[in-house]
Parts: structure tokens; sequence; C-alpha cells
């Protein structure tokens, strides 16, 4: 967990509202204090102050207290804070919550603001869509983001196989992993992570052969068969030696620190865009970042999503000021100058063009491949239904059961597909 | 002129006024953090709070799902059994081993206790949970000792489901040190002239033990017992870290605690996980009522 607080500001804030409190000031002189809370690394934290303190040498009446908090502990957190009605002002949000957030009443719906305050119309459309639920603006993107295939090409080197690049498709990628696996050149070490039970791989998959996780209407877009053909396969990069055994995979427990390829246990893992800067972070050897794999003749399966998006909370007493600090985040120079790419590439090509001539290396890449990849991408899917959430852990229990051996790709493909329909039934 | 008659005695709240003010911060703590939120958890078990929106009454259908349709209600609680009735009598076994041993008078009876209890105060960290999963994870503790002792190439233990379980029941045992303490200074009570009476009279160490110690010492098992078995039934934070939370892998870990904690802060499902816990405390009540109950068959009081 981390937890970071500027006591300074913290203590600011807190004196500003106790000073205006007894002093009976109106609500509106003392609505400048507000709160932001997000989650993410010290990088993230260090740049997130930084933006807030170049908003307050400009804007003195306002103090912005921020706090910090990992990932788990972040969505307990602002859990417990909107359920007891002390939400704070400004949200970092994510895609596969904000449909939660904001169909249950704990989000601004921010569309009155669009082209007034916040002035984000150059973002596109399909990255305003991205913060929209039922057609409402919600959350505002904070970068964009794509699913990757994350690549060790010193790995692949020493196997003295061709790594895989773009446009290859899925048996090719399993008869290359299975070679680095044959090749021995590193004890414990596999071509692939098993990504069976990885929902963004699953849902490429999906949308590859025409279907979806989800329909509009929140119901499941892809049918017993299709979750069966995709168990079928990863037992088949198994059987090859292509992928991580169950009992190595099982290690994984969905966090960069104990991603396969972090901890050296195989060449190839699966994650997202924005964390490939962190990835490399963690790795000594050089990584490369490429598109999943497609068979010819198949629909886009990736698509752009925000990395994470920026709310306001439905009961702020500081809307107009907390969609005001939102724009400066995306669309002032010196406050995305401040922020980067930590947070994925910016979604306006102006401040993009601004940022890129800057950037290290590593982040050039993730760059290089949005650019890439964009030409290839499908639309955003639809918002998934209430429940959603549960059914990602529920596809990387069922994978683990059909990797373990103690449920066939045939029943697996249909139990899923029941569960999974029963969770978003139940909401 | 007599001054005594002039003296009213004050009433009893006002002579105890001071004791009701020092422990006013406890009152605060019991009614507002304990009483309170469990009555509005009683409550929250008949709704459908989500945190976001105010909850609606819904009245037994969280109790009726969890008595006829929840299958992780019962693997949950399937898993959570077999680790109660695994670890706490083994533990309280090991407690009352190394007890026995520690009573025996050696030198330096402090720093042995000191280190025995370590693990205890340690027990529910993050930081031991962490230690842990390093020493059974593939490449840990416990397969580098296997490889280079027996030569043999052990699985990761943490993440099979065969065996996650189980290294969990070792952790539990390990931190024998709190029952072991309560043990010692039940030992410590038993009067020395039995034992004394005992080997004049020839008897043999198993028969003392058997017939003096473990019987003067039922009280002491009882309550150790009782406080175990609830202790077990709440276990949270080892299987919270060593699975992150998951209850992997395939819910061998799934512990009731943690898919009650899924249910609310996970799927933000606060008022079914509200009627989860109220099972929770009517199934530790049923067990420890039964123990109660069954206390009198076989706890000697000193009579």
């Amino acid at each position: 967990m981390t937890l970071t607080i500027d006591r300074r500001q913290l203590l600011a804030g807190m004196a500003a509202t106790l000073a205006f409190s007894s002093i009976g000031l109106s609500r509106a002189n003392a609505a400048t204090a507000m709160r932001l809370l997000w989650w993410g690394s010290k990088e993230r934290s260090d740049r997130t102050f930084a933006a807030v303190k170049a908003y307050q040498i400009k804007n003195p009446d306002i103090t912005i207290a921020g706090e910090s908090f990992g990932w788990d502990s972040y969505w307990t957190r602002l859990a417990t804070q909107t359920g007891g009605g002390n939400a704070p002002d400004l949200i970092q949000m994510d895609y596969r919550y904000i449909f939660e957030y904001a169909r249950r009443g704990a989000l601004l719906d921010m569309t009155p603001y669009f082209g007034k305050s916040l002035k984000i119309e150059d973002f596109g459309p399909a990255n305003i869509d991205s913060g929209k639920v039922d057609n409402k603006i919600y959350g505002v993107s904070l970068g964009v983001n794509s699913s990757m295939v994350v690549v060790n090409t010193a790995a692949w080197n020493e196997a003295g196989v061709e790594p895989p690049r773009d446009g290859m498709t899925w048996e090719q990628l399993g008869d290359a992993c299975a070679k680095v696996t044959a090749a021995k050149k590193r004890r414990g070490f596999y071509g692939t992570a098993d990504a069976s039970g990885g929902e963004p791989a699953f849902e490429c998959w999906l949308r590859q052969r025409g279907k979806a996780l989800y329909t509009a209407d929140g119901k499941l877009a892809f049918e017993a068969k299709d979750a069966t053909e995709w168990f079928d396969f990863w037992g088949h990069m198994r059987e090859i030696g292509a992928c991580t055994p169950a009992d190595v995979q099982a290690l994984d427990q969905q966090t960069l620190e104990t991603d396969m390829l972090v901890t050296k246990k195989a060449a190839v893992s699966y994650a997202h865009s924005n964390q490939f800067v962190a990835i490399q972070g963690l790795v000594k050897e050089k990584l490369d970042l490429v598109a999943y794999p497609s068979n010819p003749g198949s629909k886009p399966g990736q698509y752009l999503k925000p990395s994470m998006l920026m709310s306001v909370s439905a009961t702020s007493q500081n809307k107009d000021a907390a969609v005001a600090f939102v724009n400066y985040l995306v669309e002032d120079p010196e406050g995305t100058k401040a922020l980067g790419v930590e947070r994925g590439v910016p979604p306006s090509k102006k401040i993009r063009d601004l940022l890129t001539p800057d950037l290290d290396p590593v982040s050039k890449q993730v760059v290089d491949y949005i650019g890439r990849l964009t030409p290839h991408v499908g639309p955003l899917p639809p918002s998934p239904p209430n429940g959603a959430g549960e059914n990602a852990f529920l596809l990387k229990k069922i994978a683990e059961e059909v990797a373990f051996g103690k449920t066939s790709a045939q029943d697996a493909g249909t139990k899923f597909t029941e569960q999974a329909a029963a969770n978003i039934t139940r909401g | 002129m007599r001054v005594e008659t002039a003296y009213k005695a004050p009433s009893a709240f006002a002579r105890n006024a001071p004791g009701y003010l020092f422990l006013l911060p406890w009152f605060i703590g019991f009614f507002g953090l304990t009483l309170g939120p469990a009555i509005a958890s009683l409550y929250l078990s008949f709704t459908d709070y989500n945190l976001l929106q105010s909850p609606n009454l819904v009245s037994m259908e969280n109790y009726v799902r969890i008595a006829t349709a929840d299958d992780k209600f019962l693997s949950s609680m399937k898993v959570t059994l077999f680790y109660v009735v695994c670890s706490v009598p083994l533990k309280l076994a090991f407690a009352l081993l190394v007890a026995l041993l520690l009573n025996r008078g050696i030198k330096g009876l402090p720093v042995y206790r000191a280190i025995f209890y370590l693990p205890s105060l340690l027990g529910s960290s993050v930081a031991i949970a962490v230690l842990w999963r390093q020493i059974f994870d593939a490449d840990g503790i416990v397969n580098t000792l296997l490889w280079y002792a027996f030569g043999i190439n052990g699985p990761s233990w943490i993440s099979n489901p065969d065996y996650s379980l189980y290294t969990l029941i070792i952790l539990a045992i390990w931190q024998f040190g709190s029952p072991m303490i309560i043990f010692l200074a039940g030992l410590r009570q038993i009067p020395t002239d039995l034992y004394e009476a005992a080997s004049l009279d020839g008897a043999s160490k198993a028969r003392i033990f058997f017939k003096i110690t473990l019987p003067l010492l039922t009280p002491v098992i009882f309550f150790n017992a009782v406080v175990q078995t609830i202790d077990a039934f709440k276990a949270f934070t080892p299987a919270y870290v060593i699975s992150s939370g998951t209850g992997g892998p395939i819910d061998s870990t799934l512990f009731y605690t943690l898919y009650l904690y899924q249910e609310a802060f996970g799927y933000f499902r606060m008022g079914y996980a509200s009627a989860l816990a109220w099972i929770l405390v009517i199934i530790i009540a049923i067990f420890t009522a039964f123990s109660f109950l069954s206390a009198r068959y076989w706890v000697h009081y000193d009579d």
C-alpha cells in the first residue's frame, strides 16, 4: 500500500475549512478546498503533486489536498468514502468501474461543461466517448491505452528464435513460444505466460471472431462454444510446452510484480500499454511491445481505451472548480507537462505533439505502439453491465481449473458462460 | 453540634462518577464502534445496500440465497471448517508440548518464552504472510531444502490447489505462542504436592501426565480451544495476502471472511455481505455453545 499525503496542503486545506466555517462564511466562499484521490506509483504521485502545485500558484484561492493508495486499497477506500457521503471532489476513475459509479449516481454529469470550461473537443469522438456512460460525460480520459503483448527481446535472441511481431497468427505465436521453451536456455523458463485466465486476451480473441464480452444491453455476447475453443487453444499451448504450466501460472496474482515476464518465468506476457514503462523499470533486459496475434481475415480485436479517467463526485460542493481543474490536467500545457505520459498517451493531439519531443526512449516506444496500432483497432466495446467485475475473476478461476486438469475445456466453456450470465443478472 | 448529621451520603452514581468518566472512552468505543455498527449491519443484511445508493429492504432474500443458491458460500465454508478442524487441535497440541518442555525449569526460560511467543505477536501481520509466501514459493526455502536434502523437485506449495490450504494451516500452527503462554501459566497453577505424592507412589511419567496434569489443565484447554476456534473462523490476513485477495488458486484458500470481503468491497454487495457476516456470527455462536455444553463432561474445576 502506498500512502502519500502532502501534509502541508492537507493542513492548509483543513485550516482553511476551519477558518471559513468558524467565521460563518457561506459555502461558496469556503468551496475552494478540494480533495483529490488516485491510485498508483511514487512516480505518479510526484507528477500529480507537481501539477497541483503549479495550479495553486496560478489560483491562490484554491487548495487541493491529494491522497494516493495502491490499486486494491484504493477501491475499498473510495467505496467507503463514497458510501459514507464523504467522497473526494476529484476521483481518478477506471474504465472498469466508471459504469458502476456513474449508474449508481456517485459521479457528476460533466456534459453541461463540455465546450465551456471543459475544452476537450480535440480529443476526437472516440476518446470523449470513452468517458461516457449512457451518453453522458462522467469521466475525462487522462491517457490513451490499449492491450499489448510484452516481449523480452533478449530472451528470444538468446534462444535463437525470431521474436513476435505485429500481425502474427495465434498458431505462429504458439509455435515460436514452444521453440523458446525447448531451447532451455534458462531454468524453469517458458515461451509465454498462460493467458487463458486473462480477460483482455479473451476479449480480443472474441472480438476477432465477431463476438464480444457483453452486448450493449448488458448480456453475454459470446457462447459456451467460444469459451471452450479458447480453453482448448491454451490446452494445446500447454501440450506443446509453449506456455507456463498451471502451478507456475497460478503465482501470477495479476499485479506487475508477479507478472510471468517480470518474475523471469516467461519470454512473453500480456498487459496494458501504459504499464510498459513500469514493466521495463522492473526488468533489466530490453523489452518490446507488439499487438495481439490475429488470424488472417479476422476482425480487429483490440481497441483504444482510456488508461484512466478523471471524474468529479456528484456530491462535490465545488463542482465548477473541480471541472476547471480536470480541464487543467488534460488541456493546459503546464498541467499536462507535469503529468507526462505516465497515465497513458495524451488524448489531445495538440498536447501529444507538445510532449513527444522531450520523451525518454521507453515512453517513445509506447507512443509509437499506439500510433502503429490505431489503424487496426475496432470500436470501444459497449459499457459492461453491473457485476461484470466479478467475471474477470471467474475467468481466472475456471481457466485454472482447466490448467490443473480439474475440469475439461468442454465443461469449462459451459460453466463459465452460465456463471458469468448469472453474475451480471445479479448485478 | 455534630457535623455528621448534616453530612449526606453521596448517591451511588455520584460516588462512582469518576469511574464512569474514566470508562467513557471505552463506552464510546463499545457503543459507537462495536454495538452501533453491529446493529446497522443486521439491518443492512435485509437490504440490497451497495454503498453508493440508499438501501432497499428485500426481506429475507439475502438469507434465502445463502441457503439455496450460493455455491461459493458452501465452498468457502468447507475451506474454513477444514482449516478450523485441522489447525486448532494441532496448534493446541503443539502449544501444550512446548509449554510442558518449558515448564521443566530450564535456564533462560523468559528468553525461550519470548522467542516462542514472537510468531504470535507478528501473527496476523502482512509481513509474516509475505514471508510465508516466499518460504513456500516454487523457488522458496522449502523447495531448496527438499532439493538439497532429498533431491526432490517440490511443487509450488502456495500456487497448487492441492497444497495451498495446508501451508496456511502450518502457518497457523507455527503461531502457537499465545495458547502456549496460557498453558504455561496453567501448568504453574497445579500444586506440586500432587506430583510429589504421585512420584512417592511410584507412578510413571505418562500416568502422572494423564491422571494429574491433563485433568487439572482442562479448564485452560477449554479456554484455549474456545478462543482459538473463534480466531480460526475469523482468519483473514494470511489468506488475503497469500492469494492477493482472490482465494485462489481455484478457490482453495477462499476463507469465509475473504469471500465476505470480496462481496462487500469487490462487488459492492454490502447487504449480502452483512447477511454472510451474521451467518458467521450464528455459526460461531453454535460452535461456542456446543463447546460449553460439552465442557461439563470433560472440564474439571478444582473442587
